[in-house]
């Protein structure tokens, strides 16, 4: 009997096999372009970023194994922590000039009475700007003899800011110009957000006299609670990885001032050629980056409890 | 039916999938597999292809494709002199597809190129890369083809021998260049500032910066390069005229040299160019185009660079008169010293990944218009066609020809007859001093050095020696310690 059974028991799995298949055939086909490209250009090179940080890399004469070489050399990298400083710094400054940027804006323009439209298009602008000509704009405003330096030596008297070659300065002088090119977008969602809460919670606080401030503390800024939390480990995860501008405006200069983790990742592996050191810096990265997502996803679970 | 289609789509989906993953079809399906092991396939494989009797057919009757480095966008006159090169060649080779690729040689692109197999045929590099390219199997050993050249002797030896290692030719000399100092002779004039003598020192650039310089305006005297590698190079012409090296190759072993008592003294030029002169830009993170374009707009009187590519933006793109622009020698350290320049050099290398077929029509095409009267013809057109749009025609500072030869007479004499050709000074020419760059690692030694002089600009009272030291002790244990020369 028992033999009986197990013998049918392939047949009754291809058969309820069959029966999945003939009742979800369409989504399984729609969902499989979204399969195939997130094999393909997610897990493929994540899998393939973990096996390459073994190896030394030579895509001509064939790789060969290096067991914890790469690591080695990632972590007696003096430029790896100056890396892992600016990183840090970076991620700080972003926070702390361009965070709130956004916020408010959303929160002005929802106010406005007249002329949203026309203000939310010409706040989400530079967002639309090629880099190219963003750097090069930006580039001109930093300028010894540009327009920032010409208020600050004609109307303050000082003597001009080297913005981009002073170490104290070249970070922040990114982060300036990074936070005015994207607040646009984080603008436009948290605005949809702010717009969304009903009007009459405000009449309501606006009879019981609450003036803006009180209003925005006490309806706009609870309400969109959950976003900013979102908006914030997002910026956090974003701006980890960032390099572009540090690579495109300075090179990670001046010496090493903007180096950050992404960009030594980058010139490990295009200037150097050293795809293994590059690999096992972005899985020291990877860990990293997963054990504060789980934190997040913890505190979350913990905050969640609570209430 | 549905059973069958689902497993038959699935089926092409994975293997699709699995193709795209397999990587490059040049590189050994094993991922352990040993260099050695690898070259003694390859090299098999070369040898098979040699034997097999579609050697021996005519190339010229063949259908081959190939894909040449072609003048990027922006620069329209050069574009046209290489169609028409494509037009005669063509005519001479019917059989002969060509695809023209305007990707340019970039140290930190290359290893993608040749990965995703996408190099063209052939394609540009400088002078600092033979040694890089060849180690990493990038560059096609072409010397059975150069042996059989029939001009091979008259190519200019001094450029030719930097892609020559260990008696294989790996690239082709195009043209060449001693680092020089291009100076805008019309900012001089307008200060009042004396124009200098070609065998000028560093104490006569630093007056004549001094003169010029205008810091509220902000205009710098001179701008030597402080982003990127290329401020390593540009520094690196100092290090050579206060008699330094880079490197020294002994009892085999590379040792740096650049931390020398030479090193300290180019440093202290800077030093001196940046604090107590103060004539380089404020805003000094200039890499080549920042510096280069600076120069264009007038923004610096000085600019130091292989002068083609400075002559190029400045008088076609940025239109300054041709008699404005005038190219130095480096200057020397000391009155009587020499005025030695890196040298550097523009090669074209064949993909080693190409066809033996491809590869020789590669060859034939790069050599197609040396030494050939066809080619001074449709230069002369060009000269003239550039002559009616105002434009200038810069002729490379040193050429793969000998000046001295009949080739060179010619070439000389057409220059000679149109007034948009720039001209350089006998004078400057003569006080030329050569240099060629580091064998090892000199991409990395230019990074390593441009952090130090990054320190150097930015901190007043930097401690000139400990920056070097650091520097070399850096490159020593990262680079040099592990090579066996």
């Amino acid at each position: 009997m028992e033999t009986q059974a197990a013998r049918n028991a392939p047949l009754e799995r291809k058969v309820r096999l069959a029966a999945f298949m003939r009742k979800h055939f369409w989504g399984l086909l729609f969902l499989l372009p979204a399969f195939i490209i997130f094999i393909l250009f997610l897990w493929v090179p994540i899998v393939k970023g973990f096996v390459y940080s073994f190896y030394h890399i030579d895509f001509v004469k064939g790789n060969s194994f290096v067991g914890f070489d790469n690591y080695k050399v990632a972590l007696h990298d003096e430029d790896a922590w100056t890396a892992v400083k600016n990183t840090v710094y970076y991620m700080f400054l972003c926070l702390v000039i361009g965070f709130w940027i956004p916020i408010v804006f959303a929160i002005a323009i929802s106010e406005l009475r007249r002329f949203q439209g026309i203000v939310r298009v010409a706040a989400y602008l530079p967002n639309i700007i090629p880099v190219v000509v963003l750097y090069g704009l930006w580039r001109w405003f930093y300028d010894p003899v540009g327009p920032i330096n010409g208020v600050i030596t004609g109307w303050f008297g000082s003597e001009p800011v080297a913005f981009m070659t002073d170490t104290n300065w070249s970070m922040i002088s990114l982060v300036i110009m990074e936070s005015w090119q994207q607040f646009g977008s984080a603008m436009l969602i948290y605005l949809a957000a702010v717009l969304s809460i009903p009007r009459d919670w405000y009449e309501a606080a606006e009879i019981d006299g609450a003036g803006v401030w009180n209003r925005i503390r006490h309806i706009t800024l609870p309400s969109i609670k959950g976003l900013l939390g979102l908006l914030l480990i997002l910026q956090l995860i974003g701006t980890s990885q960032g390099y572009q501008s540090q690579l495109a405006m300075l090179d990670g200069g001046p010496n090493n001032a903007t180096l950050t983790y992404a960009l030594l990742i980058v010139k490990y592996a295009f200037n150097q050629q050293n795809y293994g050191v590059a690999a096992a810096l972005g899985v020291l990265m990877f860990i990293v980056l997963g054990l504060l997502a789980i934190v997040q996803y913890r505190l979350q679970g913990k905050e969640g409890d609570v209430r | 039916m549905r059973k069958n289609l689902v497993t038959t789509v699935a089926a092409v989906l994975l293997c699709s999938s699995l193709a795209a993953c397999g990587g490059n079809n040049n590189a050994p399906s094993n991922g352990n597999q040993k260099p050695a092991e690898s070259n003694a396939n390859a090299s098999a494989s070369t040898n098979t292809a040699t034997d097999t009797p579609q050697q021996t057919e005519d190339i010229t009757q063949k259908k081959v494709k190939i894909s040449i480095y072609y003048p990027l966008p922006d620069q329209v006159e050069n574009r046209k002199l290489e169609d028409d090169k494509i037009a005669r060649f063509n005519k001479v080779y019917p059989n002969v597809e060509i695809v023209k690729s305007d990707w340019h040689y970039a140290p930190n692109e290359i290893g993608i190129k040749m990965a995703a197999n996408e190099a063209p045929t052939f394609f540009n590099t400088y002078a600092t890369e033979a040694k890089f390219l060849v180690e990493k199997g990038w560059a096609a050993d072409i010397t059975d083809l150069y042996n059989s050249y029939e001009f091979k002797d008259q190519i200019n030896p001094v450029l030719q021998n930097q892609f020559i290692i260990d008696g294989k030719v790996y690239g082709v000399a195009q043209k060449g260049y001693v680092t020089t100092t291009v100076v805008n002779k019309k900012m001089l004039d307008e200060k009042g500032v004396a124009v200098p003598s070609y065998d000028w020192t560093w104490d006569d650039m630093i007056n004549t910066a001094k003169g010029v310089a205008d810091a509220k305006k902000g205009i710098a005297g001179i701008a030597p390069m402080g982003k990127g590698n290329e401020a390593g190079w540009n520094w690196t012409n100092f290090l050579f005229e206060a008699g330094g090296e880079i490197q020294n190759i002994a009892d085999g072993k590379v040792t740096a040299a650049f931390n020398s008592e030479a090193g300290k003294k180019a440093l202290d030029f800077y030093n001196k160019l940046r604090w107590d002169a103060d004539v380089i830009p404020k805003d000094w993170a200039l890499g080549w185009g920042d510096a280069v374009g600076a120069f264009g707009q007038g923004r610096t009187a000085m600019v130091i660079a292989g002068a083609e590519g400075v002559l190029e933006q400045a008088l076609n793109q940025g239109g300054m008169k041709i008699e404005d622009v005038l190219t130095y020698p480096m200057p020397a350290a000391e009155k009587g010293g020499k005025h030695t320049g890196v040298l550097g050099g523009d090669y074209l290398v064949i993909n080693p990944n190409a066809t033996k077929d491809e590869q020789e029509m590669a060859f034939r095409y790069i050599t197609f218009d040396y030494f050939t009267d066809d080619y001074l013809a449709s230069l002369e057109k060009d000269i003239q066609a550039r002559q009616t749009e105002g434009k200038f025609f810069i002729p490379p500072h040193i050429n793969y020809f000998s000046p001295d030869s009949e080739y060179g007479k010619k070439a000389q004499a057409i220059f000679d007859k149109y007034d948009n050709v720039y001209k350089y000074s006998a004078e400057s020419n003569a006080l030329l001093d050569g240099k060629p760059e580091a064998q090892y690692n000199t991409q990395e030694y230019y990074g390593s050095m441009t952090n130090v002089l990054q320190e150097v600009f930015s901190k007043k009272g930097t401690d000139l020696q400990a920056q070097l030291d650091a520097a070399a002790k850096e490159m020593q244990s990262k680079y040099y310690d592990a090579i066996k020369p």
